[in-house]
């Protein structure tokens, strides 16, 4: 189907005939001296009112109205005020909408109903329609106010008006006119009301479960019809390795971006990086990759780690960036994964970084995933980067670690996400750690349960049980599960990353541990850990 | 452990990979290969793999069997030992040396020759830049360490804080550069006594971190890091680390000094925070000494309006200015872009489009340095010409490859070289240059000579026509100009065009404009480095002449004084009146050329005189009418914006509505632009998702999807592989900030992005 309005000269030339509206100006300003009239305000109201009445009334009564008017309308130049005429259809279409989304909600229709929705659809999207043409009609006016000569009333008929919309609407097509600009693109889109999409829901479809999609995902990488090209793309960027370790070596740094994880082209250039050192990397030259994209990463892990490998003694940024300049024959290359992840767009990252890169035995190379990345730094976060930037699409696929796909695709949809829940999730997790945790768990199990069992009575049913802390680790280290307070939190803490326990602290500030699990279902965990 | 149940265990901790580089766990996975572990960690020590292993073991899913977990890296170390490393000699051919050009063709001589004439030719420019830009804000900072010593015993009889209000204009990332100078020069005049605190916004969120940053600083940086509730004072007492009087027992301890607090971007602070502190700072005034500064990007009639009035009667003000970026750009590029010490000559086009992006976006002087930078290491490292830029000496004819000469024979230049000399009838040199290599070599080696001539002339050129002081335009358009249209003073109307100019001044004038052009050139034009024109014959005839002419018109002046005539040219505009007189009641307009004494046809001969001299000393061809200009002229755009100015949201939609630019895959070839099945399943989302509405239906968009590729389709894929590719796609989508989540209505995405 062709797009509705592709063009202003289209809509130009269309304008004056469907809409004679306001075409001479002079006309205008007499107008509001005398009497607005009446008859717009009728239709559109009586237009509105359709939801009470009955199907057949409005044409009717419309008909009537203007029938009856005609002369009047003819003095008057058959204009309104466009403001007058607009707050009435304003109205109408408030009203119908109203009715419209009344509809959607209360879900059944009747054939009454039906119709009724259809008039009141017909009024929404009718001036709706009348509020775009209203936006070009100075174009209109200006290219061929003289073509058209000043209205007719029976124009306003809303028997022609109503043909007129239904053709429009025939043409409304569910693709938008395809050679607006972007912003053109935006407002027409976010038109409010436009937004007709389907009813359909996937609840026929059966969502995908982790296991299905990691098993079919493996037999389909590998059945690609583009793998050969992917491979291929990858090596015209690994000719450029040589070009891009030019570049760090002349102090710039390096920012990857387009469409593709970048993961394994990095990894390679760290492959590279390590095997021809270019010269102003010095021979100690120490490679730290880092993951932006693991959810979990931390300011102190990362300077940790940075530290660790140039073996500074201080783990601050500062303490580090000294210790590089007191040991001018160390380097340090940081390639870093997806620099654009959520995780480091929060907080002090960007500057952490941009300060390490600015330093002159630090170089950074960091890819990023999405096409907003410039948006995170500022000019002068941006100056201590000096970045130079390469367009790296790849078309691989992101790997499980960088995506998490089926969490993703189903917090996108709104439907509940992959937690470690209820009983089989607990033993899901216990499994992969070490014996003590397991003993750790049971222990806490128990005495929440024991303690839901001493006073459970008194408390409200929806109260999550929680025993005190510093309880559970002296009964812990009683039971040998753990010999310092150090271990016991290294043990809640792995707990704590899965979402198997809680944690808060009461009014007098005693921490209190809790588990979000029902009652039974602690003893079905509790079962199952004993056993 | 087979590889299925390590992916479901892998997809179960997913949420948290952290976990994986947790010790206790890595017992229980077995067989991780190396990749897919550290994929999970946060960060790590690279060690190189054995090369076979980085290359193949690519994917996510394929593993390699290898060690236990946890020792895994270990192994994978020990292994790489054993394993035979690349020779060592080939080794260091790719880590020091540039690749070889002509298709690999190349010598290493000639590459390392290029690579060594980079190294020869940037550091020069860097540090002629450097000195540029510290001069540029000495000043400043002169002032401001002045205010800070001198003002500050006056002012605190009336117990103010004394302020400095550093107006530096709206580009933040030039404060950087000067309140890192000014801390070196307050520690280097303070001897230890003046502490410096910068305070950026982004990392001062609260008066309580704004202290405690004060105070570590304050104290000398790091020491006593560890200590979260309190640190050390100097009576044994301990503080919290936010109170200053913990800094004041330390300064007391050192025998006093001040501190200086500095504000770098006073804009961006919350105005309550900086209210408080200075507010703390005057009630410390009497213990601790401090002083403040605010860089403010707009005025200090803004900044003052915003802050308390309370707040700024405890500040005692002066206010300094930075030298205005424009400024500073423009020495810059006389120092490194038009000076005699840049071996490259960037040309016309490019540095129009980097003066252009410094004015457009506020970016600073580093951005220009930086893209200047980068115009030399293209060229020196991308063009095997580029070697051809050594002196003739150095150029040994070994270097000389056939290659380069064909290379030449292929240059633009060349070729209206070659075009030229056969016009012109030189039917013998263009033969030679076309046939015989040892002619165009010796060509070759006299065109850095000739590059210095051209340089010379260019350069005396442009400091003449500076000057005259008669030129409306800015130095670097004229400099533009010059290199793209030559320098002619005939041309008018042009850039140059300063004839009339010249001829109009008066007797004064001409004296004040000989002088200038005298200094010039004997002494040259420091800032651009050239250095006159030397002591050689042509030297000495210009400052003959122009010392005759100045006798001249100072003896016609002494001649019209004692005449008390004014002596003026015919050039002059009062030389020709229009004169009206009324005759009988009747006005005549009357043409009346003004009769000229003999002293001013004298001084009118004496302008012409200089200004036909003036004009053999000014000229040069543009750049690119030179022999062999490419070989030192770079001009290229592309390079430059794809690297400094990307297209990221470009780059992105054509990867994914026409994924066959980048793969070149015979399947998705006739596609262009339109939907077919084979395209990458995001890359079909993405066309799908470009027709759509703001508001996005995914059973919907699942059905489109299916259909193109699902069974009934020409691709025939099953329902559930088709709908894994659908979830990556999606989830792709997401991860680029494509769609979000929508709660209007059930499984409906919202839209985000419309460019």
């Amino acid at each position: 189907m062709p797009p509705k309005k592709t063009t202003n000269q289209k809509a130009a030339a269309r304008v004056p005939r469907k809409r004679p509206a306001t075409t001479d100006p002079y006309e205008i300003p007499e107008e509001d001296e005398i009497e607005p009239p009446k008859r717009r305000r009728h239709a559109a109201t009586v237009a509105a009112d359709t939801d009470d009445a009955t199907v057949s009334t409005p044409s009717a009564s419309r008909l009537k109205k203007t029938v009856a008017t005609p002369i009047k309308l003819n003095g008057l130049n058959g204009i309104d005020t466009p403001s007058r005429k607009n707050n009435a259809d304003r109205s109408a279409r408030r009203k119908s909408a109203r009715a419209l989304v009344d509809r959607v909600i209360s879900g059944a229709i009747s054939d009454d109903e039906a119709e009724e929705g259809d008039i009141a659809r017909e009024i929404y999207e009718s001036s709706e329609d009348e509020e775009d043409e209203e936006d070009e009609e100075g174009e209109g006016e200006n290219l061929n106010g003289e073509t058209e000569p000043t209205t007719t009333p029976s124009k306003f008929a809303p028997g022609r008006k109503r043909k007129t919309t239904t053709t429009r609407t025939r043409k409304r097509s569910p693709t938008p006119p395809r050679d607006l600009p972007p912003h053109e693109q935006y407002f027409f889109q976010n038109k409010p009301g436009l937004s007709k999409t389907s009813n359909n829901t996937l609840s026929s479809l059966q969502l995908l479960t982790h296991d299905e999609y990691f098993s079919l995902s493996r037999d389909l990488s590998s059945a690609n019809p583009h793998r050969t090209d992917i491979t291929h793309l990858a090596s015209l960027h690994v000719s450029s390795f040589p070009q891009w370790a030019f570049e760090l070596s002349q102090s710039f740094s390096l920012c990857l971006y387009g469409y593709g994880s970048k993961r394994q082209i990095l990894h390679k250039f760290a492959t590279y990086l390590s095997s021809h050192p270019p010269c102003s990397l010095g021979q100690a030259n120490k490679i730290v990759i880092i993951n932006g994209y693991t959810p979990s990463i931390t300011i102190r892990e990362l300077l940790c780690s940075l530290a660790s490998a140039v073996s500074s003694p201080t783990t601050t940024l500062p303490g580090i960036l000294s210790y590089l300049t007191t040991h001018p024959k160390i380097t340090l290359t940081i390639l870093l994964n997806s620099v654009s992840s959520p995780y480091l767009r929060k907080g002090p990252f960007q500057s952490i970084i941009s300060t390490l890169a600015s330093h002159a035995q630090v170089y950074l190379c960091c890819t990023t995933d999405s096409p907003d990345f410039a948006l995170l730094w500022d000019s002068a976060v941006g100056t201590n980067f000096q970045f130079l930037y390469h367009d790296c699409t790849t078309f691989c696929s992101y790997s499980p670690s960088e995506l998490e796909v089926v969490d993703s695709v189903h917090e996108l949809l709104g439907r509940k996400t992959r937690r470690v829940g209820g009983k089989e999730g607990v033993a899901f997790v216990l499994r992969s750690l070490p014996e003590n945790a397991k003993s750790l768990f049971r222990l806490l199990v128990g005495e929440v349960l024991c303690a839901d069992e001493g006073d459970g009575q008194g408390q409200g049913q929806g109260e999550e049980m929680s025993v005190e802390y510093r309880m559970v680790y002296n009964k812990a280290v009683e039971e040998f599960i753990c010999s310092s307070e150090m271990a016991f939190r290294t043990l809640l803490k792995e707990f704590h990353d899965h979402q198997i326990i809680t944690s808060h602290k009461d009014a007098l500030g005693t921490e209190l541990l809790s588990l979000p699990f029902g009652k039974e279902e602690l003893e079905g965990i509790l079962e199952e850990l004993t056993t | 452990m087979n590889t299925f149940t390590r992916q479901r265990v892998l997809s179960t901790l997913l949420s948290n990979p952290r976990s994986f580089c947790l010790e206790i766990k890595m017992a229980e996975f077995d067989d991780t290969s190396l990749f897919q572990e550290d994929d999970h960690r946060v960060a790590y020590m690279f060690t190189a793999p054995p090369i076979t292993t980085a290359a193949t073991n690519t994917s996510p899913t394929t593993t390699t069997k290898s060690a236990p977990g946890r020792p895994a890296k270990r192994r994978r170390v020990s292994e790489k030992d054993t394993a035979a490393p690349l020779p060592a000699q080939e080794k260091d051919d790719e880590g020091r040396q540039w690749p070889r050009l002509f298709n690999g063709l190349e010598s290493p001589s000639a590459a390392d020759l290029r690579k060594k004439t980079y190294e020869s030719a940037w550091p020069v420019l860097e540090s002629e830049i450097e000195s540029v830009l510290r001069d540029a804000n000495r000043q400043t900072l002169e002032e401001v360490v002045e205010f800070l010593n001198s003002d500050v015993h006056e002012c605190e009889g009336r117990g103010r804080v004394p302020a400095g209000f550093i107006i530096t204009g709206p580009n933040i990332a030039g404060q950087d550069l000067l309140f890192s100078q000014l801390g070196d020069v307050l520690a280097e005049l303070g001897e230890g006594r003046v502490r410096f605190v910068r305070l950026r916004a982004g990392e001062v969120g609260n008066l309580k971190g704004g202290l405690k940053r004060i105070v570590r600083e304050g104290m000398g940086g790091q020491e006593g890091g560890g200590g979260e509730d309190g640190r050390m004072g100097g009576g044994g007492r301990r503080y919290l680390d936010y109170d200053l009087e913990a800094l004041r027992m330390e300064m007391e301890g050192r025998g006093g000094g001040r501190v200086v607090v500095a504000f770098q971007d006073s804009e961006a602070f919350d105005t309550g925070l900086v209210g408080e502190l200075v507010g703390l700072f005057h009630s410390w005034q009497d213990r601790i000494q401090f002083s403040v500064l605010f860089g403010i990007a707009t005025s200090v009639e803004l900044f003052q309006a915003r802050l308390l009035k309370a707040t700024a009667r405890q500040l005692y003000g002066a206010q300094f200015d930075v030298v205005q970026a424009n400024a500073v750009l423009e020495s810059v590029i006389m120092a490194a872009v038009v000076g005699t010490k840049a071996q490259l000559r960037i040309g016309p086009g490019l540095l129009r489009k980097l003066v252009r992006r410094q004015q457009e976006q506020v970016a600073g002087v580093g951005a220009f340095v930086s893209s200047l930078k980068y115009a030399y290491m293209n060229h020196f490292y991308a063009n095997p010409l580029s070697a051809l830029l050594v002196d003739g000496q150095k150029l040994g004819k070994e270097i000389l490859q056939p290659e380069h000469l064909e290379a030449v024979r292929m240059l633009e230049s060349f070729k209206s070289h070659v075009e030229q000399s056969v016009e012109d009838g030189r039917l013998d040199h263009a033969r030679l240059l076309l046939e015989n290599d040892d002619y165009l070599k010796g060509r070759i080696n006299r065109q850095a000579a000739k590059r210095q001539q051209y340089l010379g002339k260019l350069l005396q050129s442009l400091a003449l026509v500076i000057a005259t002081e008669h030129s409306k335009r800015s130095f670097v358009e004229l400099y533009e100009a010059a290199l793209e249209e030559g320098i002619s003073l005939d041309q008018s109307p042009g850039p140059f065009d300063l004839g009339d100019a010249i001829k109009r001044s008066t007797p004064e004038e001409l004296i004040g404009l000989i002088k200038r052009v005298m200094t010039v050139v004997v002494d040259g034009n420091p800032s651009l480095h050239w250095n006159g024109m030397g002591i050689g014959q042509d030297a000495e005839a210009a400052i003959d002449k122009f010392e005759a002419l100045r006798a001249d018109v100072e003896r016609l002046i002494e001649t019209s004084k004692k005449k008390k005539t004014s002596l003026k040219s015919k050039y002059s505009s009062q030389s020709r009146v229009l004169r009206t007189t009324v005759v009988a009641q009747k006005v005549q307009l009357s043409r009346d050329t003004a009769t000229l004494t003999e002293e001013d046809n004298a001084f009118t001969a004496a302008i012409d005189d200089f200004f036909a001299f003036f004009k053999t000393l000014v000229g040069c061809e543009p750049l690119s009418n030179l022999f062999l200009n490419e070989v030192w002229q770079y001009d290229y755009h592309l390079p430059y914006e794809d690297v400094f100015v990307p297209r990221p949201g470009a780059t992105f939609a054509r990867a994914l509505s026409r994924p066959h630019d980048y793969l070149g895959c015979a399947c998705c070839d006739k596609a262009n632009c339109s939907m077919v099945g084979t395209l990458p399943a995001t890359s079909i989302l993405y066309h799908l998702y470009s027709e759509a509405g703001a508001s996005i239906n995914v059973a919907d968009l699942w059905a489109a999807y299916y259909a193109l590729v699902g069974e009934d389709s020409e691709i025939g894929m099953d329902e559930r592989s088709a709908l894994v590719l659908f979830y990556r796609g999606l989830a792709e989508m997401r991860a680029m900030g494509f769609v979000k989540q929508s709660k209007k209505k059930a499984d409906h995405i919202a839209k985000l992005k419309w460019l």
